[in-house]
């Protein structure tokens, strides 16, 4: 391999990697607050991809590339604060009608909604936009692009990475430093000790959600704008890495889901630049295993207190 | 990994359709049931849905016709598609639904290869004569390729037939088309890694090889790949000058050549088998859809004929029907129910619908062959068509109204 193609398998790598840490990032604050495996948080990602799908080709008529970077900032950013404050709504829903009313139930219980709620949005998708794969605008071209070291970077990955970093900082910086962060913490720490302190668990519960979900429909944006098509069923397998990237990351530990998206992106990225393509799914669990067997609690563990 | 979540969900949605046409019922008529099982539902309806048509048109005319040597016909139609993808192991539980109905006669289906690799074990034991439309894997059939595993109950007596030919002429006709129409001498050849998709792509990569072609690099990308740019970015310092995907759009197909665009290896001609010829760009989910603009220059290939002895006879029939034109593999499927409703018609009656069953099976199987509207058509010993057909497609991006669609180039005979 020669430097171009390992600089561009890197941005390939990195892009990746970006879109399964914003998803993980759903499932490891969830998993902090209430100790629920999100399952249907993968489909939340599938949803977002649909809605930003929908107004990018509905009411904006879009069908491909746009030239103008003012015209393509006018289309993105409400497009991405819609998508968000849609999914967020959707995440405090599910919270309010599938978990909330489970919430002293055994664990098992809200697992089986958590699966329920993923046929439910699974179903609805397809119910809307049918079963066969739909075709993304892909509005920022890829002819905008750049040459570092050889490789031809395109503006869109830079820009996906660059406002993933964006979101894991604000998000790091609203948990420490924030009102509502405290008392993320300190539900996730004690939730009876929280509520007598006067922390509003539901409150706080459903901000964990908004956020998460937010994230999600972030990262079902970035998707569709890069990967060029998505499908209804699209959260599964999404899903499970994300899911298998909190894990590695330690579960809870917001700094260890973003490092361990990062790092399935990579494993991922790697097999296929290597030839075995056809492993990279086990090959990703291998290293789940791996890592497990030797940190139980994950790479960066659960640091009490940080997590939320 | 299989999306086996809503296998039971989907099992419950079995249908029965009465194809009975207008015409009264023959007297003392008995009702007999051909079995259906096609993807019906998901990503894949594109592909179903056509095929289902053209069972249903010719079980209508021989209804309409007064039925067929006394008997009314219709269809058990089973839906193969689990969670929008064709799913094995429900094709096996749908044929098991099938064999266990007395009523049943035979079946057409299933539409995928590891879908009939599932279910001919079935079938085989029961005795249940099935015809494919579409599968091509030679793996069903073949014993140099494992088919006698397959048919253990009873190696001998053959139950699964086809119209489609197979695979090991399908991809080194693909590897031909690559090799001389295209010049191509450096094939990066990409597998969605499942029965059909690998097994094609080992057979064109073969021919290729043997044709002189070199082969830059041979990966698997299994179906939940979104990412092929990785993949194509490795591939691409090898310099190939044309790819091949071993696939169908629901596995990839339409995304890979969309993502060769970003990897800017967008304008190498793409080949691929029957599985990406899948309607025109207005049709949501097909390949020209998925793929947009970067659909040129692809070019497939299906594995039946195209120029059937009398085109316009059976496509005014089913546009009169559906009002659309028909699909790849209709008339496949149309010639599939004319050589069971063509033995039905040649067996002696009887209500015992085991005796009935075996005699159709006997007689398909038996040597004899069949005027259907695909042309004349015989099999093998081993249940293989004596057709050996394919048929070659390019896309162009003017045609249905600037949506772009696949335009016949030409059919050729591989003889025996």
């Amino acid at each position: 391999m020669d430097i171009p193609t390992i600089t561009q398998q890197l941005f390939n790598a990195l892009t990746l990697g970006a879109i399964y840490a914003l998803i993980a990032l759903g499932y490891t604050m969830v998993y902090g607050i209430i100790e629920l495996i999100n399952f249907a948080h993968g489909d939340v990602f599938m949803v977002g991809a649909f809605v930003a799908m929908w107004m990018m080709t509905i009411p904006l008529g879009l069908t491909g590339a746009v030239n103008d970077p003012v015209q393509i900032a006018l289309i993105l950013i409400p497009v991405l604060l819609v998508t968000m404050v849609v999914m967020g709504i959707v995440g405090i829903l599910i919270e309010r009608f599938a978990y909330r009313p489970l919430r002293s139930a055994p664990r098992l219980a809200p697992l089986i909604t958590a699966v329920g709620v993923s046929f439910i949005l699974q179903n609805i998708i397809q119910a809307i936009f049918g079963p066969s794969p739909r075709n993304v605008p892909q509005v920022i071209s890829f002819t905008n692009r750049f040459d570092v070291l050889g490789a031809h970077i395109s503006y869109l990955s830079v820009l996906i990475l660059g406002l993933t970093i964006f979101l894991i900082i604000a998000l790091q910086l609203f948990i420490g430093r924030t009102s509502l962060g405290r008392a993320m913490r300190s539900t996730a720490q004690d939730r009876e000790a929280a509520a007598l302190m006067g922390v509003d668990i539901n409150r706080t519960i459903a901000a964990t959600f908004f956020i998460g979900s937010a994230l999600a429909g972030t990262a079902g944006l970035v998707h569709g704008l890069y990967y060029g098509s998505i499908i209804f069923n699209l959260g599964f397998f999404a899903g499970l890495k994300a899911f298998t990237a909190a894990v590695l990351g330690g579960i809870g530990n917001t700094t260890g889901a973003a490092l361990g998206g990062f790092l399935i992106g990579f494993v991922e990225v790697g097999a296929a630049a290597l030839g075995y393509s056809r492993w990279s799914e086990a090959l990703i669990f291998a290293v789940l295993v791996i890592v497990l067997v030797f940190r139980p609690a994950g790479l960066l563990g659960q640091q009490v207190g940080e997590r939320a | 990994m299989k999306f086996s979540k809503l296998a039971g969900l989907s099992a419950a949605a079995v249908i029965v359709v009465s194809a009975c046409g207008g015409g009264a019922s023959p007297s003392g008529g008995a009702t007999v049931k051909i079995g259906v099982d096609l993807p019906l539902s998901g990503g894949e309806l594109p592909n179903g849905e056509p095929t289902l048509n053209g069972i249903k048109l010719a079980v209508k005319q021989a209804n309409d016709a007064g039925g067929v040597n006394g008997y009314t016909i219709e269809l058990s139609v089973q839906d193969d598609a689990v969670n929008g993808v064709h799913d094995p192991q429900q094709g096996a539980k749908n044929v098991t639904t099938l064999a266990a109905d007395p009523e049943v006669i035979a079946m057409v289906g299933p539409y995928n290869s590891n879908v009939g690799l599932a279910e001919v074990p079935v079938t085989n034991e029961a005795g249940l004569l099935q015809c494919s439309p579409a599968n091509t894997n030679p793996g069903i059939t073949k014993p140099d390729y494992g088919a006698l595993d397959v048919r253990k109950a009873h190696p001998d007596k053959i139950n699964y037939v086809r119209v489609a030919t197979t695979d090991d002429i399908q991809g080194p006709a693909g590897a031909q088309y690559a090799y001389n129409d295209l010049g191509a001498r450096n094939a990066l050849i990409i597998d969605d890694t499942e029965t059909f998709g690998k097994g094609v792509a080992d057979e064109f990569e073969k021919e290729f090889k043997s044709l002189g072609g070199k082969i830059a690099d041979r990966v698997g990308a299994p179906k939940s790949t979104t990412d092929y740019t990785s993949i194509l970015t490795a591939a691409k310092s090898k310099n190939p000058d044309v790819v091949y995907f071993g696939g169908v759009t629901t596995t990839g197909g339409g995304t890979l050549r969309k993502q060769m665009e970003q990897a800017g290896m967008g304008d190498l001609p793409y080949v691929g088998p029957d599985g990406i010829v899948d309607g025109s760009g207005a049709t949501d989910g097909s390949f020209i859809n998925i793929a947009g603009a970067a659909a040129a220059n692809a070019y497939g290939t299906i594995a039946a004929i195209h120029d059937i002895p009398d085109p316009t006879a059976f496509s005014d029939a089913y546009k009169a029907e559906y009002n659309k034109d028909p699909g790849a593999y209709s008339a496949p499927a149309y010639g599939c129910t004319q050589v069971i409703l063509d033995a039905l018609k040649n067996v002696t009656k009887t209500s015992d619908m085991a005796a009935l069953r075996e005699a159709i099976r006997a007689y398909v199987t038996g040597g004899n062959t069949f005027d259907t509207a695909l042309g004349t058509v015989g099999f093998d010993e081993n249940g293989d068509t004596t057709q050996h057909i394919i048929s070659f497609y390019k896309t162009d991006m003017t045609a249905a109204d600037g949506a772009g669609d696949w335009v016949f180039t030409k059919q050729q005979d591989f003889g025996n």
